[in-house]
């Protein structure tokens, strides 16, 4: 029994602590998540790998479903829309479609992972956080595979790298943090309220359209302005925006909306910081 | 907070409410105030002191439902108590379950890193241990394959073999010595041991009374979310059995014609009353028989019935109890017997009957108790038969054994 041997007889205890009915301080719980680092990445790998592991295409499925979807409404709306005008629509379609598809897988997998983590969760102690953030992390590789393919099509399009190109970064650092803060939101509540679950189906069919991601938010006259409000304007614009430039042409008001989003983003995320903190040991008493 | 020295574990007056909901919680309910679902309160832990120094061993018992499982919980930082305080002193690999977050379609190999590290390990000390751990777990040929593949026997070892070598300060183990084969057992076994000797804390749950016997020298019984008993195994157990058998008791329904009644039931071992028997000892059944009316000749009618009804042994007078009762007397009825039953739960029944053999008394639920099976041995009846090969009988280290014994008692209240 050499592994016995090599721990001294009187290791230092290096994790000591009290649990009282009261809920943790801001402090605590974000030093909590940060030794759960290694356990938040390892789930996220074993959920990309699982997820794709018996499909004969695996990952390709990834960027194959999205790509798809992209390419109808590409071809739909540029038909019977008539929306190009002095840039390339394909790739207009394309680079926002690409982000509403991680939206959309994150917000169907992270908003229920606490609940669908539940064997987990009752056994074992980690912040419950981690379950959802390594939902949003192993839908990453997707995203990044599917914006490769993006970088590969927009010559195909006709439209050459531009110094906006660059701005695929900071949209996809926006469409992460937003989608991190909303489903560390919604999860909380879909331990209390499972109806959550079905309005987030209906509400990804219903927002789909009421954000500009298939057509140009200026073609909607005197509505445009107000979708600035929605606060995935803002990232659906920063990946048009990447992708063909000119945001004179089809946003109304680019800054206005990056800003909602922003602005959104971090509400949630201190929404979701107070809701774990006081909820971290409670939900597992109700799943 | 600071640790007193030496507390592994501590509950200080902890409570744990739960709510029961009548209906699901339904947003629009919840909304619309005057319709929100209605709950009731449910307390599974109440005012529960409890606290483990550093290297102790202490087994947990009690019913289902009693609160184990909540306490279990509590001690694993899953959950917070309602009241009071939990204070856990060092890294603590909850065993509650075998192979925890292992997915099927990943190979053995994969899921030995994501179990290990949700135990609190790190890849790096995973990949040290990593081969041991293969080994433990005789899997060697078979790491690479899913787990899917694998017999529940080969998932429960590998899962088992992680959980052991995760070198926690504090093991919590529910119920899962049970795991595959009876050498594989006595091998987790000896690991158990060998953890307790390096001076590990370990919680024990369990409903064997065996295994409690040989691995825990203090017993906490748990009823009805409160501490029934702290202290000696030994004493302990027989608590434990007490308590099922009041339990068995307030709901057995006694029927008659009301002429007779058989009260204080009772069973004698060598060290006085009991409801846990060892083996093959001499015990006495005693019970009193009051008469309401007078009765002429009754007879007295002994009977063991197994906890699935299976009629066991019965013995009965032929002629009657000699002369007449008058109301209001009262005899006492002793029956001695050497303990010969198998291991399992058994419910022994005086029934009084009239002379022509009409039931004056039937006895409901009788007296429950408890036998602990021969290690090696099952069934309702022990023939304490030996095995002897070449004229050598087989002598085994039955105190390490948790052999069939174990599983049977495992079933005793579930």
């Amino acid at each position: 029994m050499t592994a016995l041997a090599e721990r001294p007889a009187a290791a230092p205890s290096r994790e000591t602590y009290s649990i009282g009915p009261e809920p943790r301080t801001r402090r605590e719980w974000l030093l909590d998540q940060w030794a759960h680092r290694e356990v938040l990445v390892m789930l996220a790998r074993k959920q990309f790998h699982v997820r794709y592991k018996r499909a004969l295409f695996g990952v390709l499925w990834a960027v194959a479903v999205p790509g798809i979807q992209a390419g109808i409404l590409a071809a739909v709306f540029s038909h019977f829309v008539h929306t190009h005008q002095g840039y390339s629509y394909p790739a207009y379609v394309v680079a926002a479609v690409f982000g509403w598809s991680y939206y959309s897988q994150t917000l169907g997998t992270g908003s229920t992972a606490i609940v669908d983590g539940s064997s987990l969760a009752d056994k074992l102690w980690f912040p419950r956080s981690v379950l959802v953030i390594s939902e949003c992390l192993a839908a990453l590789p997707g995203l990044c595979i599917s914006l490769v393919l993006l970088l590969i099509l927009l010559p195909i399009f006709g439209v050459g790298y531009a110094p906006h190109t660059l701005f695929l970064i900071p949209a996809v650092l926006l469409l992460v943090a937003f989608c991190t803060s909303l489903t560390l939101c919604l999860s909380a509540l879909h331990v209390y309220f499972r109806d959550v679950k079905y309005m987030i189906q209906a509400s990804l069919l219903v927002l789909f359209y009421l954000t500009p991601v298939a057509y140009p938010q200026r073609r909607l006259g005197g509505l445009g302005p107000w979708m600035d409000f929605n606060p995935l304007t803002g990232v659906a614009n920063m990946f048009h925006l990447a992708a063909v430039g000119r945001p004179d042409l089809w946003a109304t008001n680019l800054p206005r909306s990056v800003a909602v989003t922003g602005g959104v983003t971090i509400v949630l995320a201190l929404v979701a910081l107070e809701a774990h903190r006081r909820r971290d040991r409670l939900f597992v008493d109700l799943l | 907070m600071t640790a007193s020295r030496g507390i592994s574990l501590q509950l200080q007056t902890v409570g744990k409410r739960y709510w029961k909901l009548e209906e699901q919680a339904i947003l629009l309910k919840s909304i619309i105030p005057l319709w929100r679902p209605t709950r009731t309160e449910l307390w599974a832990l109440r005012d529960l002191d409890l606290t483990i120094a550093q290297g102790e061993t202490v087994g947990i018992m009690g019913r289902n439902g009693a609160g184990k499982s909540t306490m279990l919980r509590l001690l694993a930082g899953v959950t917070q108590p309602t009241t009071g305080r939990v204070f856990i002193g060092g890294r603590v690999a909850p065993l509650l379950s075998v192979g925890v977050g292992f997915h099927p379609e990943m190979s053995g190999r994969e899921n030995v890193y994501v179990n290990g590290m949700l135990l609190g390990l790190t890849r790096r000390q995973i990949d040290a241990r990593f081969d041991q751990i293969v080994a433990f777990a005789e899997l060697e040929s078979f790491i690479d394959t899913p787990v899917k593949f694998y017999s529940s026997g080969m998932f429960m070892r590998l899962g088992f073999a992680v959980a052991i070598h995760s070198d926690p300060e504090v093991l919590l183990v529910d119920e899962v010595l049970a795991v595959g084969d009876v050498a594989f057992q006595l091998k987790c076994f000896q690991r158990m041991r060998d953890i307790q000797a390096q001076g590990t804390t370990i919680v024990f749950v369990s409903h064997s009374t065996h295994a409690i016997r040989l691995l825990c020298p203090r017993t906490v019984i748990i009823s009805g979310g409160t501490m029934a008993f702290d202290g000696d195994t030994p004493e302990a157990i027989n608590h434990h059995f007490e308590i099922l058998s009041r339990e068995q008791g307030e709901r057995s329904g006694e029927s008659g014609s009301a002429a007779v009644e058989v009260s204080d039931r009772e069973l004698v071992g060598p060290d006085g009353p009991t409801y846990h028997l060892p083996y093959d000892e001499p015990v006495t059944y005693r019970a009193r028989i009051h008469f309401r009316e007078r009765v002429v000749r009754p007879q007295a009618q002994f009977q063991v019935y197994s906890h699935t009804g299976v009629f066991v042994y019965g013995r009965r007078t032929m002629a009657g109890l000699s002369g007449t009762f008058e109301a209001g007397d009262t005899v006492e009825v002793e029956i001695p017997f050497q303990q010969r039953l198998g291991g399992d739960t058994y419910r022994l029944v005086l029934n009084v009957l009239d002379q022509t053999d009409d039931p004056l008394y039937t006895d409901g639920e009788g007296l429950v108790v408890y036998v602990a099976a021969r290690p090696g041995s099952a069934g309702l009846v022990d023939l304490q038969a030996d095995i002897v090969v070449d004229g050598q009988p087989v002598n085994e280290d039955v105190d390490l054994m948790l052999g069939p014994g174990k599983l049977r008692a495992a079933e005793y209240d579930s």
